[in-house]
């Protein structure tokens, strides 16, 4: 089977190495000025805690010069969506389609053996790729981690574990769903359509609570600092620890204005302080693990149901 | 092995809203040629997809060479099953192909298929083959699991008569072999006529007839005479159809035994000629007057 599978996806198979030898290029190319940029200023010094002075302005100088280029490295987020809408989508649907599985499923291999070894070479190429993208990412955002920490789904998305986890998972939705649909484009949509579906529904309402999230409070007027954690939320309390809405601020500031006072003063000696509940930096690769672990369950969940589904799907 | 190549038993496929195949029980005797006739939507292809475990059955059961086709897939290795439109991987080569098979197959002998394949080139990509060349690497890789049974659905769609006889003496020197039983459907009865030694015919999803063909010509009269009212014939079991043309009376019967009667005129049926009766509908549609279409002025 090992032959059959190469032979029927290295179309595949070539377009994704291809896609990774692209990532490569393009992020040495890319990095080279950040490392330069990086050592010049001697950002290293600037980690906490800082040993120099004027750390504030040299980082907010560095990210005013290369987050664009972060922020478009984000799109990575979804790179692993490919394996599921390119790999794993036509890997039924196409057979399905075509009428070849006529031919494939009534030579000596069975269904069942044949999906099995497909999902297994395919998948654990898919999470090859997975890997190698990830260590990719990771090598390139190093000068933007130790600065600003990896925590924060902008960064944790594309790096560690749940890249390949991610990419597993894409996979698997798409053999499903090509199963169901037996149409290749319904069957990418659908693809599409979940993976996005349960990436939202993780981040959203699963990950902030994988740990009770700690909270810390702050002055009212603190502007906040960017400090490596993943900031869930940030409200302003008064002293008796109720909730103060924005309203209600603007018309606290203002009043304090027309009285002639300053108002971060005003607000302090009213006791109003900010509590701001986060995750914080050091539980990256916890996290990473839970939600890797997640993903890749739900993976293995949704091949089994394929495998189940196989013997008994009719054509 | 000594169970039947082919047997089902009640055997039963609904669709989304219809039956595919309804109520069929029949069993092909080993060694057979089985011509498999029927008009289109018969349920031909059905019963072959069920027999190769590519559909499940909704009531009754199949069992080829004595397994469940569905429970028991392995059993497929001994069966060689062409599909209707012989699909193949149209981006692999000819030689891919033939790989293919060789990898997804414990039993193969590549001398069936060498033997087959003299014409093509093994570079050929599928999708070039001719409609000729195609049915017969897709008969080639049948063949060379040197399987118990060899199932073909429609195998002489889109083929001149020219290949499809080549087709047809290709598959009889290949199974010639191996003693394979072998199963043909097809909706023309002139393409199976000279090879099948039994036939299956299905209509409407059931099996109206099945038999030995010599047994099945044997037992059959036509019978011609002059228009009368129908009563008893003497050596004529049961009326299969009836047919008149003016003052003409022409009968198709199943004797048991010699009709004596001197007024009709008796002659043998042809095979097509027995099947297409069979097929036709048990009451022709009477035809309705022409309607009559008001003339208009375009102008």
């Amino acid at each position: 089977m090992a032959w059959v599978t190469w032979r029927q996806h290295r179309a595949q198979v070539i377009a994704i190495a291809g896609l990774l030898v692209a990532l490569a290029a393009a992020v040495l190319g890319t990095h080279l000025p950040i490392q330069a940029a990086y050592h010049r200023d001697t950002l290293s010094e600037c980690l906490p805690p800082a040993s120099r002075s004027g750390c504030d302005i040299i980082v907010r100088h560095f990210q005013g010069e290369f987050d664009s280029w972060a922020t478009a490295l984000r799109v990575l987020a979804a790179l692993p969506a490919l394996a599921g809408l390119f790999v794993g989508a036509p890997l039924f649907a196409r057979e399905l389609e075509h009428g070849t599985h006529r031919f494939a499923w009534t030579q000596g291999v069975t269904r069942r053996r044949w999906l099995l070894s497909k999902a297994a070479l395919l998948g654990a190429a898919t999470i090859t790729a997975g890997v190698v993208a990830s260590a990719l990412v990771m090598w390139w955002r190093g000068p933007f981690d130790t600065l600003e920490g990896r925590m924060s789904p902008s960064a944790f998305d594309i790096e560690g574990l749940v890249v390949p986890a991610y990419a597993l998972f894409a996979f698997a939705v798409g053999v499903l769903a090509g199963l169901l649909f037996r149409r290749t484009v319904p069957a990418m949509t659908a693809t599409l359509v979940i993976f996005v579906a349960a990436r939202l529904g993780v981040l959203k309402l699963l990950r902030p609570h994988f740990l009770p999230p700690l909270h810390r409070t702050a002055l009212a007027t603190d502007t906040g600092r960017q400090t490596g954690d993943w900031l869930l939320s940030d409200t302003l309390v008064d002293a008796a620890g109720r909730q103060i809405t924005a309203g209600r601020e603007d018309l606290a500031v203002l009043h304090a204005q027309q009285a002639g006072i300053d108002p971060h003063a005003y607000l302090v000696s009213v006791g109003w302080k900010r509590v701001i509940s986060y995750q914080p930096a050091d539980r990256f690769w916890t996290f990473q693990l839970v939600e890797a672990g997640l993903f890749v369950a739900l993976a293995v969940a949704i091949v089994l149901a394929a495998i189940w589904l196989v013997r008994r799907t009719p054509t | 092995m000594n169970a039947a190549p082919l047997d089902a038993r009640g055997l039963g496929k609904r669709f989304r809203r219809e039956w595919g195949l309804r109520d069929c029980t029949l069993t092909i005797p080993q060694g057979a040629v089985v011509g498999l006739a029927g008009p289109n939507a018969a349920g031909k292809s059905t019963l072959l997809a069920l027999a190769t475990g590519l559909l499940a059955p909704t009531e009754g059961s199949i069992s080829v060479l004595g397994s469940d086709p569905l429970r028991e897939p392995s059993v497929l290795a001994q069966v060689g099953y062409v599909a209707q439109g012989a699909p193949l991987y149209r981006s692999f080569t000819v030689a891919d192909t033939i790989e293919f098979a060789r990898r997804t197959n414990a039993r193969w002998d590549d001398e069936l298929v060498g033997d087959v394949l003299t014409r093509v080139a093994p570079s050929t990509k599928v999708g070039s083959l001719s409609a000729g060349d195609r049915a017969r690497l897709a008969l080639a890789i049948a063949l060379g699991k040197r399987p118990q049974l060899v199932l073909l659905d429609e195998p002489f769609a889109g083929l001149d008569p020219l290949a499809g006889r080549e087709f047809l003496q290709l598959l009889m020197d290949g199974v010639a072999e191996t003693s394979a039983t072998v199963v043909i459907a097809s909706h023309v009865i002139a393409d199976i006529e000279r090879v099948c030694d039994h036939i299956v015919l299905l209509t409407d999803g059931g099996v109206r007839l099945e038999g030995n063909v010599e047994e099945l010509l044997e037992s059959h009269r036509i019978l011609m005479g002059p228009r009368r009212p129908l009563g008893e014939i003497r050596g004529v079991r049961s009326i299969v159809r009836e047919r008149y043309s003016g003052r003409q009376l022409t009968l198709l019967v199943l004797v048991d035994g010699p009709i004596v009667d001197p007024s009709w005129t008796i002659e043998r049926v042809g095979l097509e000629e027995l099947l297409l009766t069979y097929m036709a509908p048990e009451r022709l549609p009477t035809p309705k007057p022409p309607e009559r279409v008001p003339l208009r002025w375009h102008g």
